[in-house]
């Protein structure tokens, strides 16, 4: 018993030791792993909250509340605006406005008719009425405004579905249809400015800022307006004019007639309504004798008095026979031809430069190829093979297209001292002229001038209803028969003031007709002090139609352009003062 | 006597190794059961190794817990007032966008109003005079036509006097008259002194006299002119003016 106590309480002491650290340590291993795995699962909460927290510390974007809110006013296209900042096209939110009939009964129906027809008397109830019978959607109308929702909204009816939708208004209207162009339903550029410019217009960093024309609103209506009477007055199917700076290329206005108000959406498919001036390709007639005259001068084969003797009244070259338009001197001088627009004259003067030289000279002044504009609706002159003959008609605009943009363009070039320069509707900084190519010298521009000036000015001269006093108006009138027709495509390009141009404006009249109601105001002349009117006139050349309507256009844009010319005048006044 | 191997030897496992260890004393056992504090310094031993301190590791971990969760509570915090700035930048910038919203709807609306087509429909709607264009003849300078404006101001003149009733005209021409006559008559008094009377003559001279005289002594002695007499009589005549309302001094 003794041994057993003693050996036991030896055994116990060792082993409820040994027992109990082995209790315990069992325990701690236990307790430790519960407690490594909560840690653990703490420590992963811990370490995803943080991260959401760090992203949410690092993320820039802005909360979605703002972002809705935000989304009522951003805009998808940039604004149009002209030379003065006047908007020509914006963006605002438009509603479509579609119906259920699933949703109403009867009664519903018949009241939302009469709701209707009392809050838009225009609609085709009718139409709406069998659109409702058959029960399903249809839209009743796109591009609503606000107002007009609200009306809709107000009637309280369940069965209107609105659709908010940016899109596309121009407050001008029909001021500049060819050159604006439309926009699809999801708001992409189909034509004009809209098409060329897509994706600068679309362009988010630059959204806020309007995308600035060359065009002057003010200008554009004056010179449509005169169209617009001309089109009565004359009786033409169709008219364009262009106005264009001659020192770097902006036009100022483009006009085309027929137009449509770009807010309406018509789908347009008649060949009347395409941009007769960048697009339209004519014969333009006598406008290119002075090409002829100039590529002559310029390579010194004739200057203004070379005198041509025996001058005949008809030619003919191949099949071609080539008339005069009036029976004129057969001893002409060069400025004579072009002030009197002999057509055998400059006949003699393009046989005397050659084939060669004098298609060069016309694809120096960009006439013969398609060119560099800011609208995808450019024509291409049609293209012909060089001959004697081609080179006989081509020296009086006969057998040979352009469009009126080229000519405008090449008048530029002859006006401004020779230097090459491309048409621009996107407001540039101010070019400097020297640095640019050199078409033709100083010396033959200022023969050019003055010889158009005469053309105006002596009463012998073609365009004299454009003498417009106070703007030293120059010019060519240009009478063209149209292909295969009798109708006539009469031009008059001017270039004004002469002394000092800064202008070139082109006006087209398409088929005009003889108008013998129409009283023609003649200028002052030496027999004439005061001038005289008169009435009765059967013939419908340029002479007495387009130059005309040019010279109204003059007398109504000239103040306005003298005004806006006034600042540049002072500048160089002062400039020329102080080098003085 | 008791054998202290047989007990020895009786004991299981006595030739083990570990039980060999474990009968041997070790002292560092014992020490370390006893709390640290209640030993003296002196009395460990030199050779006993320290104990390693485990409870070091914990408190780093638990200290950078409780820094990461401040941490987290403080960005927490930052975060949040930063959305609320940020909601209110927001707000501001969405009201910003309404009031330039509204101002481009205005300014469309303007545009449409004022559009060259509109404004010439409303001029000839309300407009009495239609817009003449005038050529540049009909323009003149007035600077350099002086002549054109002299004789616009006669024609005028001509017409304001041809507009005139005949009594007005009789009493004009007879004032002018009778002014003539009295410049006429002064004229020749001027020209021929000896021509007016001689007591007025010697009248004027007295008070031309007096007056220099006055002049004189004003500027050779100004205070004796000053008298206590003429202060009072002055005085009576500005409180008399002043009673009937005449102003005191008369404005210049």
């Amino acid at each position: 018993m003794k041994r057993k106590k003693k050996g036991f309480y030896f055994e116990d002491y060792k082993e409820s030791k040994i027992i109990e650290k082995n209790i315990y340590t069992k325990i701690l291993k236990i307790s430790f792993k519960r407690v490594t795995f909560l840690s653990f699962v703490f420590l992963s909460l811990l370490i995803i909250c943080s991260i959401k927290i760090i992203y949410l510390s690092l993320s820039t974007e802005k909360n979605f509340y703002s972002q809705n809110y935000k989304k009522n006013f951003l805009k998808n296209r940039r604004d149009i605006v002209d030379r003065n900042g006047i908007i020509l096209a914006s963006e605002v939110n438009l509603y479509d406005v579609g119906i259920k009939p699933k949703l109403l009964n009867d009664k519903e129906k018949k009241n939302l008719i009469i709701k209707l027809s009392l809050l838009f008397p225009d609609l085709n109830i009718a139409k709406i009425k069998k659109k409702i019978s058959k029960n399903n959607f249809f839209w009743l109308g796109r591009r609503l405004t606000p107002q007009e929702k609200d009306q809709l909204w107000l009637t309280g009816n369940k069965s209107f579905e609105f659709n908010e939708r940016p899109s596309r208004i121009y407050p001008q209207r029909n001021l500049f249809s060819h050159v604006l162009g439309q926009t699809d339903d999801i708001n992409d550029g189909i034509s004009g400015i809209e098409k060329s410019f897509n994706k600068e217009l679309k362009k988010i960093e630059k959204i806020k800022t309007p995308l600035s024309l060359t065009l002057d609103s003010n200008l554009q209506y004056l010179i449509r307006k005169e169209l617009i009477r001309a089109h009565k007055d004359f009786q033409s199917i169709g008219s364009a004019a262009v106005l264009m700076d001659i020192n770097n290329g902006e036009i100022l206005s483009l006009v085309s007639l027929p137009d449509y108000d770009l807010n309406q959406r018509i789908s347009l498919k008649s060949e009347f309504y395409i941009n007769k001036i960048t697009l339209g390709v004519y014969e333009l007639g006598s406008v290119f004798k002075t090409f002829a005259i100039a590529a002559a001068l310029e390579d010194k084969i004739i200057n203004p008095n070379t005198v041509f003797d025996n001058l005949e009244n008809s030619l003919t070259c191949d099949k071609y026979i080539i008339r005069e338009h009036d029976k004129l001197p057969k001893k002409l001088n060069t400025e004579q031809i072009l002030v009197r627009s002999s057509n055998i004259g400059a006949v003699r003067i393009a046989q005397k430069i050659g084939v060669e030289k004098y298609r060069n000279f016309l694809n120096s002044l960009d006439l013969l190829s398609t060119i560099n504009f800011d609208l995808e609706e450019i024509g291409t002159p049609l293209p012909f093979k060089w001959g004697k003959c081609k080179l006989a008609t081509t020296s009086y605009g006969h057998g040979i297209t352009t469009t009126p943009l080229q000519l405008a363009n090449a008048y530029a070039i002859l006006a401004n001292g020779g230097y090459k320069i491309e048409p621009s509707l996107l407001r540039k900084e101010k070019e400097v002229l020297k640095k640019k190519k050199k078409i033709i010298s100083e010396k033959t521009s200022n023969e050019i001038k003055t010889m158009l000036r005469k053309v105006v000015s002596l009463n012998e001269g073609t365009a004299n209803f454009a003498n417009i006093e106070g703007y030293e108006v120059a010019g060519k009138t240009g009478t063209a028969v149209k292909y295969n027709s009798k109708e006539k495509l009469n031009t008059f390009i001017s270039i004004f003031p002469a002394s000092r141009p800064m202008y070139v404006l082109l006006v087209m009249l398409d088929e005009p007709k003889p108008a013998p109601n129409f009283v023609y105001n003649f200028p002052p002349s030496e027999k004439f002090p005061k001038g005289y009117k008169y009435k009765g006139e059967k013939r419908n050349t340029a002479g007495w139609n387009t130059v005309v309507v040019a010279g109204k256009i003059i007398e109504k844009i000239g103040p306005i352009l003298a005004i806006n010319s006034l600042q540049a005048s002072n500048n160089f006044l002062n400039v020329f003062g102080q080098s003085n | 006597m008791i054998n202290n191997d047989k007990w020895i030897s009786s004991l299981p496992n006595k030739n083990s190794k570990n039980y060999e260890e474990s009968a041997t004393i070790d002292h560092k056992k014992w020490i370390d059961t006893i709390p640290k504090d209640t030993i003296p310094k002196d009395t460990i031993p030199r050779d006993a190794i320290p104990r390693k301190e485990t409870y070091n590791s914990f408190k780093k971990y638990s200290l950078m817990t409780v820094v990461f969760v401040c941490g987290l509570i403080i960005v927490s915090v930052v975060k949040n007032q930063t959305r609320n700035l940020e909601k209110e930048i927001n707000y501001l910038e969405s009201s910003i966008d309404l009031i330039e919203f509204n101002l481009k709807q205005a300014i469309l609306d303007n545009e449409v109003i004022t559009s060259p087509e509109n404004l010439s429909k409303l001029a000839k709607e309300y407009l009495n005079e239609d817009f003449v264009y005038y050529k540049k003849s009909q323009i003149r300078n007035l600077n350099n036509g002086n002549e054109i404006y002299k004789k616009k101001k006669e024609k005028i003149k001509t017409k304001t006097l041809n507009n005139l009733s005949v009594d007005i005209k009789n009493k004009i021409s007879k004032k002018i008259k009778t002014k003539k006559e009295e410049i006429e008559k002064l004229q020749e008094l001027y020209e021929n002194p000896k021509k007016i009377p001689v007591e007025i003559r010697k009248k004027v001279s007295k008070q031309i006299e007096e007056k220099k005289f006055e002049l004189k002594n004003l500027y050779q002695s100004p205070g004796e002119v000053i008298t206590l007499e003429r202060i009072g009589r002055w005085s009576i005549v500005q409180v008399f003016k002043a009673f009937l309302g005449i102003p005191i001094l008369p404005g210049r």
